[in-house]
């Protein structure tokens, strides 16, 4: 290691001096050395901690999501049968019943959120999720084509894919008129969203009433009708999608300056934006895929997170796990509340969702700009 | 004004009217089923074609005359409410004034009413509580402020509503039928009784809305203005607001929540009338007709022998009407 003079000031010395470096107030430094090289990482301690405590809640959900149903079982029953040790009827239960379901709604969630909190980066503003600007309308709209058959025999990921392109591509192509931040952004995108939601109608019109009343639930968003192909798509899906938000954490952070700021910073401001809209967009078609548009997450997720979180970065894991905790939630309570009628997810978390959007649409008006 | 131009504003006016009358015969001729418009067509010079007979005189005709009275008044309630919101993107259907008509219905249904009559005054009833939030919206926003905000608002308002509603047909499978008819909206199936039952609360609205127009005319200069010219700007709200919820709670309660016409019929009018509320009404009152005979002659037409809701035409007629409008530079400020 070469040695090196450093300035007297204390606080850069604490950074740079190699092995024995103290992290700054807030931060864990985890230190390795491998072939005489030091590396180094800082951990916020604040952001593991959310993190850490969004995890325990996400396992306690879980554990209430697999003992709660139409046969109650107890937590500890439940345990035994994931492991399969328990009944025949509560193994058979949890594994195959309730454990794909769980899988499925935290990995939407994530997904969604994930795909939510990295589109508000990039527009600058916390309500442009991809569930309000259309991109989940569109995903639909492509995917119940796919499903109702319409001479098309694509797989329903795939033209989920097509179709939240299309639409992210017309709305950010529609509002260019005014930027990709501001009201006006959004409202193009509801616009876009609108005529993806007719065109979803239209197709369903166009079936046997069987066929449409089958599709109902899915339009509105449910976990009841997963297709397995969409689930490991999902998996591999959102598993690059969180390495490749974390690669890109940093980007984000500056993304959210003026473009000029971030480019001076740094960062290729256009590249990057264009990799992050990409990865939202393929998550949020992933995701509504797996389980119809379930927008809300999208808003509900990055919204704890960001209310658990400092300022500092981007709390991109923490949205995800914030998302997928909403998402088994409200699942839970779906299957539970009304039981034995099951309410979809997607209109439980509307329903939690819609107010608190008006919430935020009133504060935000005394305050920000 | 000069004298040319107010010719040119009559004009367009009776040719929008010939419009609106050879839109109400094509509605009587054409549609779906086995009568060909030329049987339709012997029908209405006095053929004794019973069967014929029967589908234009007692499914298409009492269909197109429930399309005009909910075209004129979706239209005029979408110019009433940006008048009064002085928002060009003020609409009952996306602001979610519709949603509550239709909600409300469907919560009615489901705790067991059926009376039409009934029907007409909860669905007038949630309108008036979707109108009086959004406009609570409205008043938060403060002066001077993006108008784009208030359409996330009303999108807030209305998902939410659509959702409450969903879950209601899901609650209730026995109204299940019934309820989704208000949830999605369309004028397939519907009597003349219905328009029968709204119509006295129609003519109430028409009457308050001919004595008001004036005094709003003055409230958009400006309400120092208005109190200056003798008005009383606040009660002239009030009155606004309630014609509104009367009018989208009948139009609600015959065709279902129908969003973007009281957005794209106000726009098409301030561009032929002008600015001025009065003439922007007058225009209104062929040209919303034209749009929900229109759609629904095409939703009649494009999947026979099923039906299009009506909803999701006009949907795609008007998100591009509204893109359109956030488009624009410099959003019109009324």
């Amino acid at each position: 290691m070469k040695t090196t003079t450093y300035p007297l000031s204390r606080e850069t010395s604490m950074h740079e001096l190699g092995d024995r470096v103290i992290a700054p107030d807030g931060y864990w430094r985890l230190g390795w050395r491998r072939r005489g090289q030091a590396y180094s990482v800082l951990l916020e301690q604040r952001a593991v901690m959310v993190g850490g405590g969004l995890m325990l809640a996400l396992l306690a959900a879980g554990l209430a999501y697999l003992s709660l149903g139409s046969t109650l079982l107890a937590p500890s029953e439940a345990v035994l049968a994931l492991f399969g040790r328990g009944e025949m009827m509560a193994t058979f239960m949890v594994q195959e019943l309730r454990l794909p379901r769980l899988t499925a709604a935290c990995l939407t969630g994530a997904a969604f959120a994930l795909a939510g909190i990295l589109m508000q980066t990039l527009a600058r503003n916390r309500l442009a999720t991809p569930g309000i600007i259309g991109i989940d309308n569109g995903a639909t709209a492509f995917a119940v084509a796919s499903i109702v058959g319409m001479g098309v025999s694509i797989a329903p990921p795939a033209m989920a894919l097509a179709g939240a392109t299309t639409a992210a591509v017309l709305t950010f192509g529609l509002a260019a008129g005014s930027g990709t931040h501001g009201y006006r952004f959004i409202v193009a995108g509801i616009g876009v969203g609108a005529v993806f939601g007719a065109i979803t109608q239209l197709l369903l019109a166009r079936v046997a009433i069987d066929a449409a009343n089958a599709a109902y639930p899915w339009t509105v968003g449910t976990l009841n009708a997963r297709a397995s192909g969409a689930m490991q798509l999902l998996t591999v899906g959102l598993t690059l999608g969180v390495i490749a938000a974390l690669a890109l954490a940093r980007s984000l952070a500056l993304l959210r300056f003026k473009d000029a700021t971030a480019s001076g910073l740094g960062i290729v401001v256009k590249v990057r934006r264009f990799q992050v809209l990409m990865l939202s967009v393929v998550l949020t078609a992933l995701a509504v895929a797996v389980a119809g548009p379930v927008g809300m997450v999208g808003l509900i997720g990055p919204e704890i997170a960001r209310a658990l979180s400092s300022s500092r970065g981007v709390p991109v894991i923490s949205s995800a796990l914030a998302g997928a905790l909403v998402m088994v939630l409200a699942d839970l309570a779906g299957r539970t509340l009304l039981a034995p009628i099951e309410i979809p997810v997607g209109i439980v978390t509307a329903v939690l969702g819609g107010p608190w959007l008006l919430w935020i649409l009133m504060r935000a008006n005394r305050s920000s700009p | 004004m000069s004298f040319a131009a107010r010719m040119d504003a009559r004009a367009a006016f009776l040719v929008l009217l010939m419009a609106l009358v050879a839109m109400a015969g094509t509605s009587l001729l054409i549609g779906a089923g086995e009568v060909s418009p030329s049987r339709a067509f012997a029908v209405l010079w006095g053929s004794a074609d019973s069967e014929a007979h029967f589908v234009v005189w007692e499914l298409r005709g009492p269909r197109t005359l429930i399309g005009i009275a909910v075209g004129v008044a979706l239209g005029i309630s979408g110019a009433l409410l940006q008048a009064v919101a002085r928002n060009p993107l003020a609409e009952p259907g996306l602001l979610g004034v519709s949603a509550g008509a239709a909600f409300a219905v469907a919560l009615a249904l489901v705790l067991g009413a059926s009376a039409a009559t009934l029907r007409i005054g909860v669905a007038q009833l949630g309108a008036l509580v979707g109108c009086i939030c959004v406009l609570g919206v409205v008043r938060m926003r403060g002066v001077g402020d993006d108008p784009v905000r208030l359409v996330l608002a009303g999108a807030a308002f209305s998902g939410l509503l659509g959702s409450l509603s969903a879950l209601l047909l899901l609650y209730d499978q026995r109204a299940a039928d019934e309820i989704r008819f208000w949830v999605v909206g369309g004028l397939a199936g519907r009597r003349l009784s219905d328009l029968v039952a709204v119509l006295p609360s129609l003519l109430v609205a028409g009457g308050v809305i001919a004595l008001i127009a004036r005094p709003l005319a003055a409230l958009a200069l400006g309400e120092r203005v208005a109190t200056g010219l003798g008005h009383h700007p606040a009660v002239i709200r009030w009155l606004v607001v309630l014609c509104v919820a009367v009018l989208v709670g009948a139009a609600t309660a015959m065709a279902g929540p129908i969003a973007f016409v009281g957005l794209v019929v106000p726009f098409v009018a301030r561009a032929i009338a002008g600015p001025d509320i009065r003439r922007t009404l007058w225009f209104c009152l062929p040209i919303g007709p034209l749009m929900i005979l229109a759609a629904d002659i095409v939703s009649r037409v494009v999947v026979a022998p099923s039906e299009l809701p009506l909803g999701v035409l006009t949907a795609l007629c008007g998100a591009p009407v509204l893109i359109a409008v956030v488009r624009a530079k410099r959003l019109p400020m009324l």
